[in-house]
């Protein structure tokens, strides 16, 4: 049985690596685009000087260095992130709408950091990740507690109603909570739009490599993930402990969303749109879905990213913003088409 | 044995209500409680005052300069907007879920109030010279255009369910709030923070003009949708038995739903989105009695001019001296009752 789906597999394998290819590289063109563009256009032969052999004294240098080099990069992971758990969260819910800001995960997120800023004044980005993974897996875990108890159960209606309610209520707290220090949380007002401006790489290089063992799990699973999207009696007859394994995808989303919005607050709308771009062309094989999800998610940031900075040059829009413009429509369509 | 129900015949029945015991001392005891509210609210804040000194300044003008003024330019009008606001934002609430047969739709959810905040947010930012009368009537322009979208949107799917309307009202509103937010974060700073200031919902900088604007929608707009009660009694069956029960459905949606966006917007454009009322307080006139449905809108527009009012007192005397905005208030009571709604099975299939 399993010979035969390989070689069913055979012809697309070879496709699907040559599409690989051209994405990760469509990436790396605006990787290089989104460090020449912005409100000083740099060349591409500073550029490169820059980054293979970088001058403190020069000015330009610096620039790449320390703004533009760490927001990409973020931009890269966040995108990355946040499609890869959109994608497991759609396949192991079987919810079109599923992401993680349709569930609420990146309000919670958003809120534990608030309050760990707020009441605690913890802002090193070794443990704000950590926070916003509590934050995050307690919202999930009450709006999946919530909707499972509603009638009709966990069903992608009463799933995203519930995840509405509830990051409604924590925006309000967020806001009461922005109202009752004005001082401490100014610096906040723009991360809470999802911005990626404004990080240093140290606190990249502290996030990133959990993302990557978050990623890695993922990609790992991602055989049985497919195996899981086909409801659960069918996969406990192919013999996967189901539970398990949700438990196991669940905590991959959950340190994926936290680490994201440590980084770049909440951005929405990532993780709904991506994964339904790239099912369209990969179909529902899960151990191709995940994969173009990490890359096309980042080229998506990335690409986001670039409009966020030069659509109203020399100012800059959050790139959070952007995102919700293009992904709500993509939600409204999918309210409309594909539920049922 | 007395009848239990009063029988009002108004203008050859055209209207014709039926009142029980229960639901007149209800819509007495709310009146009450309003009252009380409003002179507590007028004795709250920073410069202590008497009730007897509220009395003095409100029936015979005889006190002193600093809190006559405090009484007559702040606190008063201040509190007849909450009020007013409240009334305003239920009615709509009710009305809009009478007509969609849907116990979640609240204009503060669907769209239709960031609709209103982004009309106006726009015009505050694109023309600050634009005079403040102009608010509503943009206000109005956004709600109803976000209104069409949503109807059109939800209705040309044949087997629709009415509560897929409420997920496409999230998404078009999670649309709508970011591009308010792209707006307030990078339009110029002093005129951003006056747009946030009204877009959190906070009734602090009422006035007389604005009560003058409210009460008078309020007037035009009350009749209209007690007039069309009997109408929204029918569609409670359903379209079809609507139709079979003699009512015009489609000019009286469109009526209907036309008057509810107005009040919202109107509300809206005043003091900013003020969340979740129109969804709490029908629902709780639905469970505190029995009651035709226009009995049903008056007492759902007390409890919303109750809650409003109290919500606007709590929210300045919590954490005092700062303020929280009444909208965030009530959008804190009113998760819950939306979480609730949902866990029932009533709020899919009774309505």
């Amino acid at each position: 049985m399993n010979s035969s789906i390989e070689s069913v597999n055979q012809p697309y394998t070879l496709s699907y690596s040559l599409a690989a290819i051209v994405s990760v590289s469509i990436c790396s063109m605006l990787f290089m685009l989104h460090l020449s563009v912005g409100a000083k256009p740099l060349s591409y032969a500073v550029l490169y000087q820059a980054l293979s052999s970088f001058d403190n004294s020069n000015f330009d240098h610096m620039i790449i260095h320390n703004i533009r080099l760490p927001r990409a990069l973020i931009a890269i992971a966040v995108g990355a992130s946040l499609s890869v758990a959109g994608a497991i969260m759609q396949g192991v819910t079987r919810n079109p709408l599923a992401s993680p800001s349709v569930l609420g995960l990146l309000a919670g997120a958003s809120f534990a950091v608030v309050i760990g800023l707020g009441l605690f004044d913890i802002t090193s980005p070794l443990y704000t990740p950590w926070i916003a993974a509590l934050g995050a897996g307690t919202a999930a875990t009450l709006v999946i507690v919530i909707a499972t108890a509603a009638p009709g159960g966990a069903t992608t209606l009463n799933l995203t109603l519930s995840g509405a309610a509830v990051s409604a209520l924590l925006a309000a707290l967020i806001a009461v909570m922005q109202l009752a220090n004005e001082d401490d949380f100014d610096d906040l007002r723009e991360w809470l739009t999802g911005s990626l401006a404004g990080n240093s790489l140290q606190s990249f290089y502290y996030i990133a490599p959990v993302m990557l063992v978050a990623l890695v799990t993922a990609l790992l699973v991602s055989r049985k993930i497919t195996v899981l999207s086909m409801g659960d009696e069918i996969a406990k007859g192919l013999g996967v402990k189901t539970l398990g394994l949700k438990i196991q995808l669940m905590l991959a989303v959950i340190v994926l969303t936290a680490c994201s919005v440590a980084m770049a607050g909440p951005v929405g709308f990532v993780g709904l749109v991506v994964p339904h771009a790239v099912r369209f062309f990969v179909g529902a094989d899960y151990r191709w879905v995940i994969p173009f999800s990490a890359i096309i998610g980042a080229g998506f940031l990335l690409a986001v990213d670039i409009v966020a900075r030069t659509v109203i040059n020399p100012q800059e829009i959050s790139t959070g913003i952007i995102t919700a413009i293009v992904g709500a429509p993509l939600f409204i369509y999918l309210v409309k088409v594909k539920l049922r | 044995m007395p009848t239990p129900y009063i029988k009002l015949r108004l203008f050859n029945q055209s209207i014709a209500l039926l009142l029980s015991r229960n639901v007149l001392w209800l819509l007495l005891a709310l009146s009450l409680s309003i009252l009380c509210l409003i002179v507590l609210s007028i004795n709250t804040g920073s410069y202590q005052l008497s009730t007897l000194q509220v009395f003095n300044i409100l029936f015979n003008q005889r006190s002193d300069l600093t809190s006559d003024n405090i009484v007559w330019l702040f606190r008063f009008p201040r509190t007849l907007c909450a009020a007013l606001v409240g009334a305003m934002m239920a009615l709509s609430g009710a009305a809009l879920q009478n007509v969609t047969r849907n116990s979640l739709a609240d204009p503060s959810l669907i769209g239709i109030s960031q609709g209103a905040a982004l009309a106006v947010v726009s015009s505050m930012m694109l023309f600050p010279d634009l005079d403040q009368s102009w608010r509503s009537m943009l206000a109005f322009c956004g709600s109803i255009l976000v209104a069409l979208l949503i109807l059109v949107l939800s209705h040309s799917n044949k087997s629709s369910k009415p509560i897929r309307f409420i997920l496409l009202g999230i998404g078009i509103s999670a649309f709508l709030s970011a591009i308010t937010t792209a707006f307030l974060t990078y339009g110029e700073i002093y005129r951003a923070s006056a747009a946030l200031a009204w877009l959190a919902g906070s009734i602090d900088a009422a006035s007389w003009q604005d009560v003058r604007i409210l009460s008078g929608s309020a007037v035009v707009l009350l009749p209209l949708l007690i007039l069309g009660s009997r109408a929204m009694a029918a569609l409670r069956f359903g379209e079809q038995s609507a139709i079979c029960l003699g009512t015009r459905i489609d000019s009286t949606k469109y009526l209907l739903i036309s008057c509810s966006v107005a009040l919202a917007a109107i509300a809206t454009s005043i003091v900013g989105p003020i969340g979740f009322i129109g969804l709490i307080a029908p629902h709780a006139a639905r469970r505190l009695c029995r009651s035709s449905v226009a009995a049903h809108l008056m007492l759902s527009a007390l409890l919303g001019a109750l809650l409003v009012l109290a919500a606007d007192l709590a929210g300045r005397s919590l954490i005092a001296p700062s303020q929280i905005p009444a909208g965030i208030l009530t959008q804190i009571i009113g998760v819950p009752t939306f979480l609730y709604l949902l866990l029932k099975q009533k709020a899919r299939s009774a309505m």
